[in-house]
């Protein structure tokens, strides 16, 4: 038995020889394409398209235009490498998006590897076209991508915002770098990565997305793209000071200016946010439900182009304070109105309140929610506490 | 085997033991298939209400071995129901673990070939595993013991850490309301839950080896809560990051939760393959406890020694591990097992305790 035993510990040790072979999957890095970034757009002929031999089946219905890292050789000093960009884009054409990405195995050394996927735009055009499920499903569902991937709707062609003109930058890492600065403005979404969104598109609410604009090579994240719960396309977009509006009503605000003019001098004042805190109740009545939103902010008076002649005392810091809380509170309203009427959605998650709050009567109205929304009174208390005033003081 | 006095395992041996069997596939799918079940956020109560009743069918177990000290369940099932019943429980239970162990090592065949080593055949992940494995096992169950000794503090460890880190994603609203649609919904789960806590049954076959048998209970009693606390996470944070909604489209969940975040700035930026190595150690614990529990059956059914049946499974086990021709069936075969688990733990062990006590049998005088 012992001699036995010993055999085939030796005739283990001989088959894994031959069959563990270390990396059975690998590919060297350097001939891997490294995808940071993806833009969506409509489908537009890809340049090879007019040769006979280079058409398979399919529709142009969507771009894909990928990102890929441009490997640069060490030496730097070298004037023609310096002028190469560090990155690479490359589109191609088609009707599926898998289809596509393996297409860039035909016509490029290096095929796709998205581990490493940071951005996802999409343009508005495709997204009022084709729904978020659409598009998003081969990531979903690819072992490749990553959910932490971010993503962002695009009012112009997607594909712009994956340019710049500046040499030592990545636009992709710039996307991502850029919804960092959340602590600085109230002019940005919080980032959705493909996690957060999965939960968003499943639940029949609908929801903001961060929009990017691009203009001169140049990408700007500006406004918010309203995505609608039920067919998850696009519906419409928040300018820049409705998304400030949007955040300020959602609480959802790091840091950030709101600026208004002082009424009796009719100059500039700013107040920077320190704090926000944001209470929801609602109260339901019957088939009546009606929301309360009562905004409380504290922070400093930053910057101020009244007249020093005209010292500001503690009369016209109250004087100050309600104008910047009129300012926010017409901001809101601006939204508010936007939501209710012109694109009957809900974004600002008070279906979700009542979720939460009211689950059996929300079991009852949430498939036609956003219909009710429209008609939903909501009552708005804003309440700004300038508690300093920088390194001037006051008298 | 069981004579020799090298096979005694300590009480805090034995608790390691059950809890990384207790850990496998289940910490990968549990928020997914609970929440398909109640459709609530209420999930995290029903693991622990599950929790509860894993533990009574354990206990049960304990109380049943310890009326015949020394005694695997396959010895002492005779002397309860007489040999033909005995023989047949016996040899359901092993197939059960034998299928299991088969389950277990598909399951990581298909999870390490999806997000490690997509061109690898299956073959060539499966049969390094089920040979080291063996090869552990010819050492008897002390080293299976001492196996999962080590592996535990480095499983609680990285899980934990990777588990937090998800953190920033984290939104309780997720988990809100408590109960807002009455309890009804958090008890459609409860089956899913309890089930993801078989493991217990290990102590069929295992309090014949403790060094302290008459500490069954509190092992028991910890083999429940450790795993729990691993659930209770687990579902917590997957579906505070996920809601829900989102939750229920993912085929593994707790995977995608380790993707969904990326640390700039540390060494590591990503930490999926961390989460999936001590996920592999714990489905290798499984897969070779289980497998233990079927040779041992055989071999004290016909009254042989352990090691030749050890080396007769390996084949049928890969066979087993190959018959799901895809991922929906290997899930069906899973749906399965559970369902044959609830008789053969929950259920037999009930009636076979309330038969000892008919037939008064006595405890053994050295518990």
């Amino acid at each position: 038995m012992m001699q036995k035993h010993k055999n085939m510990g030796g005739f283990i040790v001989f088959l894994s020889l031959l069959f563990v072979s270390g990396c059975w999957s690998s590919i060297e890095i350097d001939e891997r394409g490294f995808g940071v970034g993806v833009a969506f757009d409509i489908g537009e002929e890809s340049q090879f398209k007019n040769s006979e031999r280079a058409g398979f089946p399919k529709q142009d219905l969507v771009s894909v235009t990928y990102q890929f890292i441009n490997p640069r050789p060490a030496s730097q000093d070298n004037s023609a490498v310096r002028e190469q960009k560090p990155y690479m884009n490359m589109t191609q054409t088609g009707d599926s998006i898998h289809q596509i990405v393996r297409q860039f195995a035909i016509e490029n050394e290096h095929p796709v590897f998205m581990p490493h996927l940071k951005v996802v735009v999409i343009s508005e055009e495709l997204l009022s076209m084709l729904s978020l499920d659409q598009i998003l499903d081969f990531h979903f569902r690819d072992n490749e991508v990553r959910l932490s991937s971010l993503v962002f709707v695009s009012s112009g062609k997607a594909y712009e915002t994956m340019e710049t003109k500046q040499n030592e930058e990545i636009p992709a890492f710039r996307l991502v770098e850029m919804t960092e600065n959340r602590y600085r403005t109230t002019k940005l979404l919080s980032p959705v990565p493909l996690a957060k969104l999965l939960g968003k598109m499943h639940s029949g609410s609908s929801f903001l997305l961060q929009n990017v604009d691009s203009a001169n090579g140049e990408a700007k994240l500006s406004g918010a793209a309203v995505i609608n719960g039920k067919t998850n396309k696009c519906q419409g977009f928040f300018n820049e000071e409705e998304l400030e509006g949007y955040t300020w009503l959602t609480g959802d605000i790091e840091g950030g200016v709101v600026k208004t003019f002082d009424e009796e001098t009719d100059q500039i004042v700013i107040f920077e946010v320190d704090s926000v805190g944001n209470t929801i109740t609602s109260t339901v009545d019957g088939n009546k439900i009606s929301f309360d939103v009562n905004i409380e902010s504290e922070g400093r008076l930053s910057e101020s182009w009244i007249n020093s002649e005209e010292p500001i005392d503690n009369e016209s810091i109250k004087r100050i304070q309600k104008e910047i809380e009129e300012k926010v509170a017409q901001l809101i309203t601006g939204v508010l109105e936007k939501m209710q009427k012109e694109y009957e959605v809900d974004v600002a998650g008070f279906g979700e309140h009542l979720r939460i709050n009211h689950p059996r009567v929300w079991e009852k109205i949430k498939d036609d929610w956003d219909q009710t929304f429209r008609d939903v009174p909501i009552t708005l208390n804003v309440t700004i506490t300038i508690a300093e005033y920088g390194s001037m003081i006051i008298d | 085997m069981i004579s020799n006095p090298k096979d005694r395992i300590s009480t805090s041996e034995t608790v390691v033991f059950i809890t990384s069997y207790n850990i496998a596939i289940g910490i990968l799918t549990l928020p997914r298939v609970t929440v398909e079940e109640i459709d609530s956020p209420d999930v995290w109560i029903t693991v622990i209400l599950g929790a509860l009743i894993a533990l009574t069918s354990s206990i049960i177990i304990v109380k049943l071995s310890q009326h015949f000290l020394e005694k695997t369940f396959y010895q002492y099932c005779e002397e309860i129901v007489g040999k033909l019943i005995g023989r047949a429980l016996s040899i359901l239970i092993i197939i059960y673990f034998l299928t299991l162990s088969a389950l277990e090592i598909r399951v990581l065949a298909e999870v390490t070939g999806f997000y490690l080593l997509e061109n690898t055949p299956q073959w060539a992940m499966i049969m390094p595993m089920m040979w080291i494995g063996i090869y552990l096992l010819s050492g008897g169950v002390n080293s299976l013991a001492r196996l999962c000794e080590i592996i535990f503090p480095i499983t609680v460890i990285i899980f934990l850490l990777v588990l937090f880190m998800s953190f920033e994603l984290f939104e309780i609203n997720n988990l809100r309301p408590v109960l807002g649609l009455g309890v009804i919904p958090p008890l459609k789960g409860l089956k899913t839950t309890a089930l993801s806590y078989t493991g217990f049954e290990a102590l069929l076959f295992l309090i014949a080896f403790m060094k302290h048998p008459g500490k069954s209970v509190k092992v028991a009693v910890m083999a429940t809560i450790i795993p729990l606390v691993f659930y209770l996470l687990t579902v917590i944070m997957v579906i505070g990051v996920f809601s829900i909604d989102g939750v229920v489209t993912r085929t593994w969940p707790t995977i995608d939760l380790i993707t969904s975040y990326e640390l700039r700035g540390l060494v590591f930026e990503r930490f999926d393959s961390l989460l999936l190595a001590v996920w592999v150690m714990q489905i290798f614990a499984t897969f070779i406890i289980t497998y233990f529990g079927a040779a041992l059956g055989f071999a004290q059914l016909v009254k042989k020694n352990i090691q030749p049946f050890i080396y007769v499974l390996l084949p049928i086990v890969y066979i087993v591990a190959m018959i799901p021709k895809d991922l929906n069936d290997v899930f069906t075969l899973g749906d399965w097992i559970g369902d044959t688990a609830i008789f053969l733990f929950g259920i037999a062990p009930l009636l076979l305790l309330i038969i000892t006590k008919l037939k008064g049998i006595k405890y053994d005088a050295k518990t």
